[in-house]
């Protein structure tokens, strides 16, 4: 028996995959590459795999992490190989690490994500982005309207204020900008970066054509410090 | 932002403003991409129906590798955009394009339509559209792509008559690299369109219409089809491959992102059906039965399961409890792929105590449900129909399967069938609570919990080529009238009752067996808005029958009309091998309730064997 956890990215050739699909590539890629993956016991046996926090449709990212159960030890370099020989273009494992037994999962450890968004438009200045960011960020409160695809997309009204640590623009080149931002993921709070930046929208009345969101990382917090998902697994408890 | 081709611009503006953007990607596991500049044929592949839909069909994924797999052709796949995605690409001028290189198709080689329901016909309409390409045959010149149509509604060719150039008939494997070659041939030579037909129609199997003529008698039937040319053979014969053995099969399908109605290996264990039920057109064009052999088909199977990472596997053909060596090929899949949790799954089995064990055998864990198909109520209507089956029989099958802790069945009927009176409807009912009386009489350890009995009555469709051909098919009133009394005689608590809406079978049961006169009103109804027509949500009867109007054609001489047995058809041209003798004699036996038997056991004369030279009969 092994516990490993992979760092993969998503990327532009796979962001319309949505998670359960995600989840059904790599199951499809582990059976092809023949790595002794390991199934649970019970009356519908299934690969013990997990994702960490699933990332919104449309969106790549430079950081997405899973966790394997093998059935007997194999080398990480060696999964790491033979996966990315089997998975299809866009899905690239980074890293992995093997991880204690008693690990908790990367899903249940996620708190927050950051992400790169990239905007087009036409028409103002960096300065005034700059400053229209930092307006709306130190705003007491962030309201928007979201749907909410379990009760039949019905609107209510958020406050997305708590679930938003930073935003700062950190490049801008002709008309087109990018935005970091630190955003609250995971159970205890989640902000998608789409749900952001149409606030923005409405705060400003810009007119924003076109958008590109990546996560560049997902953090799990540990110590009062913000670690990735694998050296959340590798630092001293 | 501006994108540096169309491409992009289809992928990033495009697929971020539809719904399931998974259909349209292009880039799934096994897909296969080429440099469209070392090719010299580009071929569309085109399905008439939504993606989960055609990725479904095992013919599609058969012949996309097949052509790929010569140098010279890319072949792409094209499937019916949801309303959604045709709404931006309509906003936005991108045409219909292949979802590998996501080039529009008007500049392609060939646009390959596959038939496999009528009422599928307006999106084939509908995606000449949007790409940019005639819809008549005639308005096409040397610029635009052949549009080839072939699968089991090409039997029937005539309502396209003047939209598809020409129609591959029967299994194509050998004949569309044979047209492939013409092509290649034509093309160096640098000849006309028509030219390139004229070589097509020396390829067996190959249908041009514009090489027939159609004359009609004064009461609107068809007097005569003749070849207008002298080298065009009077009647074009159906293509079959002569021996499964050794015979194209990738060795790698194309695995889907997104979930799909049949995602799963097809394992086509063998091809045609021998049980001759009257009503079935699958029985009949699809014959002779050929079987590939046990040691073969473990061998694609490894080699399925090794690039696709699939995790079912299902036995796919018309009937599967007739495949000789069954229990063999079940037992040696099932122990090989026990330790890497493969499951298999056996569709289309007629279930009795032998199939029973096998299905327990694959099913150890999962006790999904059973479906059994004893398509009528009354013996007398199972034997008008050829049905082999007996009351005692489902009742022995569907006790065993409540003995061995099943608690859920699906039964498939019929209604409208030929000579069927509502005793018949009586008996549908009468025969479900049976099977839930069976239940109750299994005892209660023994049983599994909560029944649940599904009983599915489709609409019967009188097809071409079936003993039923001349028979004329329920008004939609009766059909409703049958519908309602089920409805009240079969209502309990344990069972959900199904119908089909009786206007989608009314349209199915016009196209099946229509003629030349539809082609103006197909067009008519999609200039109305008709498409996905097999999907309730956009299916438009009110438009059909304006569509109708407007061009003065009359539906109920197609769907109601009783044929005389010496009329000619609208499909007389066409050799399916199955003789038009043998077809009247079956539906003589039909009126008496005469059964006729298995031809495994004796041959009963159908004709097929004489369809090629030395016979293909076992």
């Amino acid at each position: 028996m092994m516990h490993i956890r992979l760092k993969f990215t998503k990327g532009n050739e796979v962001k319309y995959i949505s998670h359960l699909d995600l989840m059904r590539v790599f199951q499809r890629a582990l059976r092809r590459t023949g790595i002794p993956i390991s199934y649970s016991s019970g009356f519908n046996p299934h690969m013990e795999i997990s994702f960490g926090a699933p990332l919104s449709l449309g969106v790549t990212s430079n950081a997405e992490y899973v966790d394997l159960k093998l059935a007997e030890p194999m080398d990480v370099r060696e999964i790491q190989r033979r996966l990315n020989d089997s998975l299809p273009d866009g899905i690239r494992i980074l890293d992995g690490i093997e991880i204690r037994e008693n690990h908790k999962s990367a899903m249940s450890v996620v708190s927050h994500s950051r992400y790169r968004i990239r905007i087009f438009m036409e028409n103002v200045s960096s300065d005034e982005l700059t400053k229209k960011i930092e307006e709306f960020a130190a705003q007491k409160e962030i309201k928007i309207m979201k749907e909410q695809p379990k009760k039949g997309f019905e609107l209510k009204e958020i406050d997305i204020k708590p679930l938003l640590v930073s935003m700062k623009l950190i490049e801008s080149k002709e008309d087109t900008y990018t935005i970091d931002c630190l955003l609250l993921s995971g159970s205890r709070g989640n902000l998608k970066p789409g749900l952001l930046i149409k606030a923005f929208k409405e705060f400003t009345g810009y007119d924003i054509q076109s958008i590109r969101i990546n996560r560049e990382q997902v953090y799990g917090l540990k110590n009062g410090k913000l670690l990735d998902l694998l050296e959340y697994e590798s630092a001293e408890a | 932002m501006k994108y540096d081709n169309t491409r992009e611009f289809i992928y990033e503006e495009l697929l971020s403003k539809v719904e399931k953007p998974g259909r349209y990607i292009g880039t799934e596991w096994n897909s296969i991409h080429k440099n469209p500049e070392t090719v010299d044929i580009r071929f569309a592949f085109c399905f008439p129906d939504v993606y989960e839909v055609g990725m479904s069909h095992l013919g599609m994924k058969i012949l996309y590798h097949l052509l790929n797999d010569q140098q010279d052709i890319f072949c792409e796949r094209v499937f019916a955009p949801w309303p959604d995605m045709e709404e931006v690409m309509r906003k936005t001028g991108i045409k219909l394009f292949g979802l590998e290189s996501r080039d529009f198709i008007d500049s392609f080689d060939f646009v390959g339509f596959t038939l496999q329901y009528e009422m599928s016909y307006t999106n084939i309409v509908n995606m000449l559209d949007l790409a940019g390409i005639p819809k008549r045959s005639g308005e096409r010149n040397e610029g635009h792509p052949f549009v080839v149509a072939g699968g089991p509604c090409a039997y029937n060719p005539e309502p396209l008559y003047d939209i598809v150039d020409f129609f591959m008939l029967g299994e194509g494997e050998e004949q569309l690299l044979e047209v492939m070659e013409h092509y290649r041939k034509w093309k160096d030579s640098k000849g006309t369109r028509e030219e390139f037909l004229k070589m097509a129609a020396s390829v067996r199997g190959v249908y041009v219409p514009k090489f027939y003529n159609v004359e009609y008698n004064e009461d609107s039937t068809i007097k005569s089809i003749k070849p207008i040319k002298e080298d065009i053979p009077g009647k074009v014969r159906k293509r079959v491959i002569k021996n499964l053995k050794g015979s194209y099969f990738p060795d790698k399908i194309v695995v889907p992102f997104i979930d799909i109605v049949h995602d799963r290996i097809m394992l086509e264990i063998f091809r045609g059906c021998t049980r001759g039920c009257r009503f079935c057109q699958a029985g009949m064009i699809y014959r002779p039965v050929r079987e590939r052999e046990v040691e073969e088909l473990l061998e694609i199977a490894d080699k399925l399961i090794q690039s696709s990472g699939y995790e079912e596997i299902s036995l796919s053909s018309l009937s599967t409890s007739d495949f000789s060596k069954l229990n063999e090929l079940v037992e040696r899949l099932v122990s090989r792929y026990k330790s890497s949790r493969i499951g298999l799954s056996l569709p289309s089995l007629r279930i009795d105590s032998f199939s029973l064990k096998l299905v327990q055998e694959v099913q150890k864990v999962r006790k999904s449900g059973l479906t059994f198909a004893p398509e009528a109520g009354t013996q007398r209507m199972r034997n008008v129909i050829n049905k082999g089956v007996d009351e005692e029989d489902l009742l022995n099958s569907v006790g065993a399967a409540f003995e061995t802790g099943y608690s859920s069945v699906k039964l498939y009927y019929m209604i409208g069938l030929p000579g069927e009176t509502m005793e018949d409807i009586q008996g549908i009912a009468d025969l479900t609570f049976k099977v839930v009386d069976r239940y109750y009489q299994v005892p209660k350890e023994k049983r599994g919990k909560g029944l649940n009995v599904t009983a599915s009555a489709s609409s019967f469709v009188p097809k071409p080529f079936t003993p039923f051909q001349w028979e004329p098919q329920d008004p939609i009133n009766t059909l409703i009238e049958k519908q309602r009394y089920l409805q009240k005689a079969i209502k309990k608590k344990q069972i959900t009752f199904n119908w089909h809406e009786p206007y989608v079978s009314y349209m199915e049961a016009v196209f099946a067996r229509g003629d030349r006169r539809l082609c103006d009103v197909l067009i008519r109804a999609w200039e109305l808005g008709c498409k996905f027509d097999g999907w309730d949500q956009y299916f438009d009867f009110e438009a059909w029958l304006q569509a109708f109007k407007d061009t003065g054609a009359d539906p109920d001489s197609y769907a109601a009309r009783r044929r005389e047995l010496d009329e000619v058809l609208p499909w007389d041209h066409i050799d399916v091998g199955v003789t038009k003798k043998y077809l009247r004699g079956e539906y003589k036996k039909s009126l008496k309730g005469e059964l006729t038997r298995d031809c495994r056991t004796a041959c009963t004369g159908c004709g097929i064997n004489l369809l090629q030279e030395g016979g293909v009969c076992k």
